[in-house]
């Protein structure tokens, strides 16, 4: 049973590093995507487009959204994407959708004052969404950041229907290769919950690092 | 310096200021008082931008400062940041450190330069959002309730700083409810009822006349 045990975890960890990459470059594109997204929701000219694109991105499954990256794209412009491209475009674009509204949601229960603030002392706009509004908007959502984040990490294992060699699909053929469901679905789990418990303590760290001072 | 002329302005329907008419000379004291709901902020918030007007111009030579009833300090930076982050990034002085230490001193703040807004005391905040004004080097500063929400210590201290503001020859036009603060500082003290302006009075009025300026309340 032990030896089993290992043999699973020796198996299924060579998936760890497309996890790990993919987790790491989605959560990079969904961070500044987010970005973009709600600065352009406050510009006049981008406001309705951002709206639409992020209520698509939010309004229908991540599955098939994978599935359009990687089959109808390619198949519509002729150029083939690769599996570990198609997880990061959907993973990041739709984390991006989330990131943008959890932003929103920062930006809205700022005080009005603090725009004001900043115009009354004649701060140009991109000075004042870098250094006086995000910083502030990072701050209060944290952890709301921290859970999108862990979300993320845990929807890498949908590349897996593509062929992606993850942790999850590693484990799915171990387990039809030894006709054993139990032992190498416990190890993938593992693995995730063990994840997902450092980017917690993670978050936990930054929040005091961060926000103590702030808020206290 | 400021010249406002005919000035409306109407929010969701309900007209807030009616045919303002002001004019206000360079490093002059005006007091801007009133009932609560009068258009004592929505009048500053008109004259420094942050409102849009219905009707009338308002033309004011020089820059302005705006002082916040509530502060509006940054609550990640300290308070050397607040300070000197407008004058960095703004006006790309080069001696713009220097200036926030002395502003610091002059305000009684270095030794709390490293600290967060929110571990100051109301009137520690007010200084700090008074010096982080003062940094832009305003020709006129625009103060909504200055004195709202402070103890009498602070409340003098702002008083003594409101003063010296003056004598650095920068105008003052303050908005606020408390008459007995405003005689000790303007020379000339405006009042607005009903979105109108109904008084303009000088120090001659209401010495000779106590309670010139309640009976407007």
């Amino acid at each position: 049973m032990t030896g089993h045990f290992f043999q699973y975890v020796s198996f299924i960890s060579h998936g760890l590093e497309l996890t790990l990459l993919l987790t790491v470059c989605s959560l990079f594109l969904g961070l500044t995507g987010g970005i973009a997204f709600v600065m352009l929701r406050y510009q006049k000219w981008s406001g309705l487009a951002v709206d639409g694109i992020v209520s698509v991105l939010r309004g229908t499954p991540m599955i098939l959204q994978l599935n359009f990256f990687y089959f109808a794209i390619p198949g519509l412009l002729g150029l083939p994407i690769d599996i570990l491209t198609a997880g990061i475009c959907t993973l990041g674009l739709n984390s991006s959708a989330y990131v943008a509204e959890i932003l929103r949601g920062g930006i809205e229960s700022l005080p009005k004052g603090q725009f004001e603030a900043a115009k009354t002392l004649r701060i140009p706009r991109w000075l004042m969404w870098r250094d006086i509004i995000l910083p502030q908007v990072f701050r209060n959502e944290l952890p709301t950041l921290v859970n999108e984040c862990i979300t993320l990490l845990k929807e890498t294992s949908l590349i897996s229907v593509l062929g992606g060699m993850d942790l999850m699909y590693r484990s799915q053929t171990l387990a039809t290769q030894k006709f054993d469901y139990f032992g190498p679905l416990c190890v993938a789990g593992l693995y995730y919950y063990a994840l997902v418990l450092l980017v917690t303590y993670a978050g936990k760290w930054a929040e005091k690092r961060w926000c103590y001072a702030v808020h206290r | 310096m400021l010249s406002i002329v005919k000035l409306s302005k109407i929010l969701s329907g309900r007209t807030v200021l009616k045919d303002i008419s002001l004019e206000m000379e360079g490093g002059s004291v005006v007091g801007l008082a009133g009932p609560s709901g009068s258009g004592k902020s929505t009048l500053l918030r008109c004259i420094q931008g942050l409102e849009f007007i219905d009707s009338g111009t308002i033309t004011c030579q020089g820059s302005t400062g705006f002082l916040f009833q509530d502060f509006q300090l940054f609550p990640h930076m300290s308070v050397l940041d607040n300070i000197r982050y407008a004058p960095v990034h703004v006006l790309h002085e080069k001696e713009a450190e220097a200036s926030a230490y002395k502003l610091l001193q002059q305000l009684n703040l270095e030794n709390i330069s490293d600290v967060l807004p929110n571990q100051l005391s109301g009137g520690q905040k007010q200084r700090v959002a008074l010096a982080r004004t003062l940094a832009m080097h305003p020709d006129m500063l625009l103060c909504d309730e200055p004195t709202s929400g402070l103890d009498i210590v602070s409340t003098q201290d702002v008083i003594q700083l409101l003063q010296s503001i003056k004598k650095m020859g920068v105008a003052l036009l303050i908005a606020s409810h408390d008459l007995a603060f405003l005689t000790t500082i303007a020379d000339r003290i405006i009042i607005l009822k009903n979105s109108q302006l109904v008084a303009d009075l000088t120090p001659l009025d209401w010495e000779s006349d106590v309670g010139s300026l309640e009976r407007y309340y």
